[in-house]
């Protein structure tokens, strides 16, 4: 088939946005099975997703604000509420 | 103060949780806490607008969200990416025949790790740092902020299908970058 890394890439970057129709997961499917580069290029983009989410959910779970941050920010309410 | 409807009460309340959504997307303590500043007083201000459908802290997160992407929409403008063309650079990793030009491989590591690393944060932010204006605008919001994708078409005031190919785009060119800058390279050096 005629540009079918191309377009493979391209379903797999797109199946990270919105549900592939069943005619594109079919052809995805197909071609993932006898593509070894596109294969790891889709596995590639899904751990880069992967890693985002893992980032945003896991990296930060333990911090919280200093007592100095907090003076700071009571401070800066009080002046911006009260002016 | 004991009024539950004031910033500083909110602040007690919701201020670790507010500020750990900031830093996970910001990944800047300076940066999160004025998100979180703003946040409060732009809550504040139009408290008259809150309906109650929702709990304040929904609410608040909601317009944290909203200062976020302002913020990143001002700071990529900033830069002044615009000679970074937006032309297509998919075609340039495909042969005529559509086949890859260079062939990717496998990544071994494990997202686990990865996420926890410094180093890969370092090179994963220089990476998007070097997307041209409008691919990097729409991956930060999709992929690190992590809106949705009516969202990313609203702010951005764009089609989706734009969208999926600006994402096309931008995640295959990072995909080469990281591969270059860290896969192939080598973890520890």
């Amino acid at each position: 088939m005629k540009h079918a890394c191309h377009y493979a890439s391209r379903l797999a970057s797109d199946s990270l946005d919105r549900p592939l129709t069943l005619w594109e997961r079919i052809r995805l499917k197909l071609h993932l099975s006898i593509c070894n580069n596109c294969k790891n290029c889709d596995n590639n983009l899904k751990l880069m997703r992967q890693i985002n989410e893992l980032m945003r959910i896991n990296d930060y779970g333990h911090i919280r604000l200093s007592e100095q941050q907090l003076k700071h920010l009571h401070q800066a309410l009080d002046s911006d509420t009260k002016a | 103060m004991n009024n539950p409807d004031n910033p500083h009460a909110w602040l007690k309340e919701h201020g670790d949780y507010l500020y750990r959504y900031a830093m996970s997307r910001l990944h800047n303590e300076e940066l999160a806490q004025d998100m979180l500043q703003e946040t409060l007083l732009a809550g504040w201000k139009g408290y008259d607008k809150f309906a109650g459908q929702s709990s304040i802290r929904t609410w608040l997160v909601g317009i944290l969200k909203h200062k976020i992407i302002d913020y990143i929409r001002r700071e990529i403008r900033g830069r002044n990416l615009k000679d970074a063309v937006e032309s297509d650079p998919t075609s340039a990793f495909f042969n005529a025949n559509g086949s890859w030009s260079e062939a990717p491989n496998a990544w071994k590591e494990n997202p686990e790790d990865l996420c926890k690393n410094e180093q890969f944060h370092k090179t994963l932010e220089l990476c998007i740092s070097r997307l041209p204006e409008k691919q990097q605008l729409v991956f930060r919001m999709r992929d690190i902020v992590g809106e949705d994708t009516p969202t990313v078409c609203k702010c951005c005031d764009i089609t989706s299908t734009h969208l999926h190919v600006l994402l096309h785009r931008a995640r295959l060119t990072l995909r080469k970058c990281l591969n270059m800058h860290w896969f192939e390279k080598g973890t520890d050096s």
